[in-house]
């Protein structure tokens, strides 16, 4: 080892030996802490050990920088080791403001790693850790423990009095969570009691918890030694004993569970009563037993299946239409529409089974999400709260699949480009500790899913600067406000200069709209300068079987997703207004832009000359009016994508076929008004 | 801190043997093997903990007039009470001088040797 004196700091060589394993002991500590928080965070009890290995890591690293006559980590280490072998043994509860700073201080370490070897820097840290360190010595609040609960338990005083004050608080801890605490006792053979006490140990350990372990002499003392075990365990004394299965054990009941716990006062949260805490977990262990877990690969084929049925459901329903129509066969054409009709309940009733077994809440998103802010808030030194809503809301296990990636980016764009430092951030008057909030919500046949935050809003001109340098947009060209804005989804455009790590490269915005589009869903941006950006997505609940309108253009039919229709109107050709090549309908009072379903495809055919329909249509805040030449009712779709060459023509969610069996195109809702929406002409 | 003890134990000016043990278990089986002179434990150990050890030796005949000590940190005042109460004779806090321990271990020895 380098030299010991702790005035002259070892060279590179120890520094970088250090460094490496500080590094090791940190990473362990951030895992830890994750897990911590995360236990905190759900409301239950947290795990012993892990407070036990957060408490060891700051130890080693305290030894490790004493060892190295690096003061300040050393001191850091020392505070951290301090509140954390208060919560490891009670003193302070799991519920202190401490337990945050445990964070920050896992930060701090790390900024100091990368100093190590420059002694200025090194210094410029005294001050913030200083800081810290009286900061986590103020808010770790002791808590007295009082010993009373502890004498009115049925226990030989020998036991209690041989307690270390960890062991105290798990016992403490057990009976504030209603546990049953009991006591086994076995006698051994001096010479050879390892083996069986850990066998029972062991078994103990997988049904309960080890509080202590007694040793006393034997009925022998020379020859024999009997060990008592302080155990506590969700299970009851007789349910204990049985799965033991240690004939030579004895156990006898300390404290029984459940009962006599309110008279214990709770100085940390109010849990659920034991009783209701043994409810519930009476009811999660009956859930397991009524749930199975299914491919979604099967769930995939059982849609696929159902999908069929009821495209052939439609072909009977037409079929017995024509019957009826018949003169010679209307009767078997009455019979047959019965049972046409009462397939169709039967299959409806299918078919929303199927869909609710697809279904999955956001919360397994969110889960993901909140994991990732924890980890971004650690690296881009950002004081980021995340705020989630609506985790309940449930959307087809496919979507929630494909929505991960596209939420993860525009979560990572927020924390990353939009909250801005905790320096600017106070400069603007703002609250310290950013915020991202995301809720989602069911509208209609829709799931809005938003990222808001409360950042520094995209800033317009260095966003169309920089378009305008990629060739994007023309100086000359004016743009509306939201039109700007919608630039941000451009390919290759992020108006942050320089690519920073987080929100990386090559995956942008673009792609973001790309997979929620091709969900069949929309992206939205708004944003206000100094206030913050929101991005929402709208998508559809589910991809499997949609209801779609039937238009009509000159001989050709399209199918337009239902839940992309606002409404529909007949008009007059007199109707619409023209202005800059556009063609406008107003709509009471507000003007609708509409766009003729015939010229957009170039289907070469002429418009009805007086009447025609709009379809107004749009996902999200934006609409146009559809113009068609008829409507030809609703039905049932499967859409299915296109493949081959065709795969990549715009204006198409797919194909679907149709009760007639005759296959028809379905309109890209989104893409065609996103396109009508920015282009600037008529044209 | 075994290795620690040991050489500090050996650095006495009388000769003496140094068992050790790696663990509270290891402990009690050792003790029924020879007469010990004296006991030093650490609280914290992986099997037992050392007041349980304290108690043990304390309600066995055999090994009641054994001197105890006690080693802990600095944090564990609680546990240092205690370990007196169930009849530790002395405690060192880690982390100590050799020098320290040979003088509490001296002064043991002597008091042992004084009731006998």
């Amino acid at each position: 080892m380098a030299t010991r004196d702790s005035r002259s700091r070892p060279g590179r060589k120890a520094d970088q030996e250090f460094v490496s394993e500080a590094e090791e002991i940190l990473e362990r500590m951030r895992e830890d802490y994750a897990d911590l928080d995360d236990q905190r965070a759900a409301g239950g009890e947290v795990e012993p050990d892990l407070i036990n290995r957060l408490f060891r890591s700051a130890h080693s690293l305290k030894a490790l920088a004493g060892m190295f006559g690096l003061e300040s980590i050393q001191d850091l280490s020392h505070h951290l080791e301090d509140i954390l072998d208060g919560l490891r043994l009670g003193r302070v509860p799991m519920d202190s403001p401490c337990v945050g700073l445990i964070d920050e201080a896992i930060h701090t370490f790390a900024n100091l790693l990368e100093s190590v070897g420059n002694e200025e820097a090194l210094a410029a840290f005294n001050e913030p850790v200083e800081e810290l360190a009286t900061r986590i010595a103020a808010s770790a609040k002791e808590v007295a423990n009082s010993g009373d609960e502890l004498q009115s338990l049925e226990i030989d005083d020998a036991l209690l009095r041989a307690l270390t004050e960890y062991e105290e608080h798990r016992l403490r801890e057990n009976i504030r969570r209603g546990r049953h605490i009991m006591l086994v006792g076995s006698t051994f053979e001096i010479m050879s009691f390892d083996e069986g006490l850990s066998e029972l140990s062991d078994a103990i350990r997988s049904i309960g918890e080890v509080l202590s372990t007694l040793p006393a002499p034997g009925e022998t003392p020379e020859s024999q030694i009997r060990f008592s075990l302080l155990v506590a365990s969700d299970l009851t004394l007789s349910e204990l004993t049985e799965s033991l299965d240690f004939p030579d054990a004895d156990v006898q009941s300390v404290r029984v569970g459940a009962s006599a716990v309110e008279v214990i006062s709770a100085p940390v949260e109010v849990d659920p009563t034991p009783q209701a805490a043994a409810a519930t977990e009476m009811e999660s262990l009956r859930s397991i037993s009524e749930t199975v877990r299914v491919d979604i690969r099967k769930l995939d084929e059982l849609m696929n299946l159902v999908g069929e049925l009821v495209i052939q459901r439609a072909s009977i329903g037409e079929i017995a239409a024509r019957l009826v129509a018949q003169r010679q066969n209307t009767q078997i054409g009455i019979e047959l529409s019965k049972i046409h009709k009462s397939l169709d309940r039967k299959l409806k009733g299918i078919q929303s089974a199927v869909l609710e077994v697809r279904m999955v809440p956001m919360r397994q998103v969110f889960d993901k999400v909140s994991r990732v802010v924890r980890s971004l808030r650690r690296d881009l030194q950002k004081d980021v709260r995340l705020e989630v809503s609506g985790a309940d809301t449930e959307l087809d296990k496919l979507i929630v699949e494909e929505l991960v990636d596209p939420l993860m980016h525009i979560v990572r764009n927020s924390i990353d480009h939009g909250i801005e430092t905790v320096e600017e951030r106070l400069a603007a008057g703002k609250d310290i500790q950013g915020c991202v909030r995301i809720n989602a919500f069911q509208r209609g046949n829709h799931v809005v899913i938003s990222v808001a935050d409360d950042g520094k809003g995209i800033d317009r001109t260095a966003l169309f600067a920089r378009a305008e340098s990629l060739g994007l947009v023309s100086a000359a060209g004016e743009l509306t406000d939201r039109e700007i804005l919608n630039l941000v989804f451009a390919p290759g455009l992020s108006t942050q200069s320089q690519v920073s790590e987080t929100s990386g490269r090559g995956v942008g915005m673009d792609v973001v709209r790309e997979n929620v589009m091709a969900l069949g869903g929309a992206v939205e941006v708004e944003s206000t300068p100094g206030r913050g950006t929101t991005i929402s997505m709208t998508l559809p609940i589910t991809l499997a079987i949609i209801q779609s309108l039937i238009v009509v253009v000159g001989k050709h039919r399209f199918a337009i997703p239902i839940n992309a229709v606002h409404e529909t109107l007949l008009i007059e050709t007199s109707e619409i207004q023209r202005s800059e090549g556009r063609e406008i309908l107003n709509l009471r009072g507000e003007p609708l832009l509409l766009r003729s379903l015939a010229e957009e495809f170039e289907l070469g055919v002429s418009r009805p000359a007086e009447k025609q329909f709009a379809v107004i249509v749009g996902l999200g805040e934006q609409r146009i009016g559809l113009l068609v030449d008829r409507l030809d009712g609703q039905q049932d779709t499967v859409i299915k994508p296109i493949q081959g060459p065709l795969k990549n023509v715009r204006g198409f969610a797919g194909a679907t076929e149709l009760g007639d069996q005759d296959a028809v195109l379905v309109v890209d809702i989104s893409g065609l008004v996103d396109d009508a929406l920015s282009r600037k002409d008529g044209a | 801190m075994r290795a620690l003890l040991n050489s500090a134990l050996e650095g006495l000016d009388v000769p003496v043997k140094v068992t050790e043990a790696s663990s509270g278990f290891e402990a009690l089986r050792c003790l029924p093997r020879e007469p010990f002179d004296l006991i030093v434990t650490d609280i914290n150990m992986p099997d037992i903990n050392g007041l349980e050890l304290v108690s043990f030796a304390k309600s066995n005949d055999a090994y009641r007039s054994i001197p105890l000590v006690i080693v802990s940190t600095e944090g564990s005042e609680r546990d240092r009470e205690k370990g007196l109460e169930l009849g530790a004779d002395a405690y060192l806090v880690k982390p100590f001088e050799p020098e320290h321990l040979r003088e509490v271990v001296v002064d043991l020895l002597a008091r042992d040797v004084q009731s006998e």
